[in-house]
């Protein structure tokens, strides 16, 4: 009886630390944020600038780290130095405008000058800056 | 007759020095490495905003703690949540000179050596501080890299892990090619 316990408990011990170990160094490297399922904040570049602009403090208390979708007028496309695509979308400030980088892999492949990407805020430089894009529109 | 000599040489000088460019870039590259013998702790960013001044070798670098990625999604979230606090704090920034931006010929391809030199702010905490790093000039455009040494606790940064699996000290290298 005592033997049965013991084996029992053993063997609970060793699937919780089979389960954190998996957790931590195997599902954890392979699995990212997924920002094509997770909910999104709409907003158009124009209006994400503007609010930078105004209070960056509450503006990251609404935005930071948050998936959001934005709608405008690409101005930029460009390569970052590690090869991912990157696109500008203009806002109604020459000097700033939003800068995202997209999903390893994607790229734009619409001929549209107006364009809606969805991504993970990081906050705000000269661009309000996001990652992790993917082209919805 | 000297006077017009004088006051040529230093309309010259005077065009000279207002002829300066501003490089800049966007999308520069830092990476942050704390890798100790038991982990890798590595995340890189490529969202780096830099500017540079080509007569003065006044620099920036300015980085968002988010758009650090680290391979593994857990060790990232930690790095933001934990250590960084970037929702708190969610920048960090470098301002200051390469000091010895004078050797550096903008016009001849080459590779030259640059001692940087200004304040790092990590975390809300600044710091001065110096390193050494290379400006590579290619076809007109330079890349400036540079090395700096990142004593984790003096930046107000503290964790179980450091000083473990995490190494005191970080090693963050700064890689921006200019357009």
């Amino acid at each position: 009886m005592k033997i049965k316990i013991v084996l029992i408990l053993l063997a609970l011990c060793f699937t919780s630390v089979a389960t954190v170990w998996y957790y931590v160094f195997q599902y954890s490297k392979t699995h990212h944020r997924d920002v094509e399922s997770e909910n999104a904040i709409s907003v158009t570049a124009g209006q994400l600038v503007k609010d930078y602009q105004a209070n960056e403090s509450s503006a990251n208390t609404r935005y930071l780290n948050k998936v959001i979708q934005i709608k405008g007028d690409v101005i930029k496309e460009g390569k970052d130095q590690a090869g991912n695509y990157t696109v500008t979308l203009k806002s109604n400030d020459p000097f700033s405008g939003v800068l995202c980088t997209l999903k390893n892999g994607s790229k734009i492949n619409s001929t549209h000058s107006t364009i809606v990407v969805k991504g993970i805020c990081a906050g705000f430089l000269t661009d309000v800056v996001l990652n992790e894009g993917v082209i919805v529109k | 007759m000297k006077k017009a000599t004088l006051l040529l040489f230093f309309a010259g000088l005077s065009f000279g020095l207002h002829a300066q460019k501003i490089f800049s870039t966007k999308t520069g590259q830092i990476k942050f490495n704390a890798s100790s013998p038991l982990e890798q702790v590595v995340g890189i960013n490529n969202q780096v905003d830099s500017k540079m001044i080509d007569k003065t070798g006044q620099v920036v670098f300015s980085a968002l703690i988010k758009s650090f990625k680290f391979e593994n999604q857990l060790m990232e979230d930690h790095f933001n949540e934990n250590y960084l606090e970037s929702s708190k704090f969610p920048k960090a920034e470098f301002k200051g000179f390469i000091t010895n931006i004078g050797t550096v010929n903008f016009a001849k391809d080459g590779k030259y050596p640059a001692n940087f030199s200004g304040t790092l702010t990590i975390h809300n905490v600044s710091q001065k501080v110096s390193a050494a790093g290379e400006i590579t000039i290619a076809n007109g455009a330079p890349t400036v890299n540079g090395a700096f040494k990142v004593k984790l606790a003096g930046y107000g940064i503290t964790g179980s892990y450091i000083g473990g699996k995490i190494a005191n000290e970080a090693e963050v290298t700064v890689n921006c090619k200019y357009q």
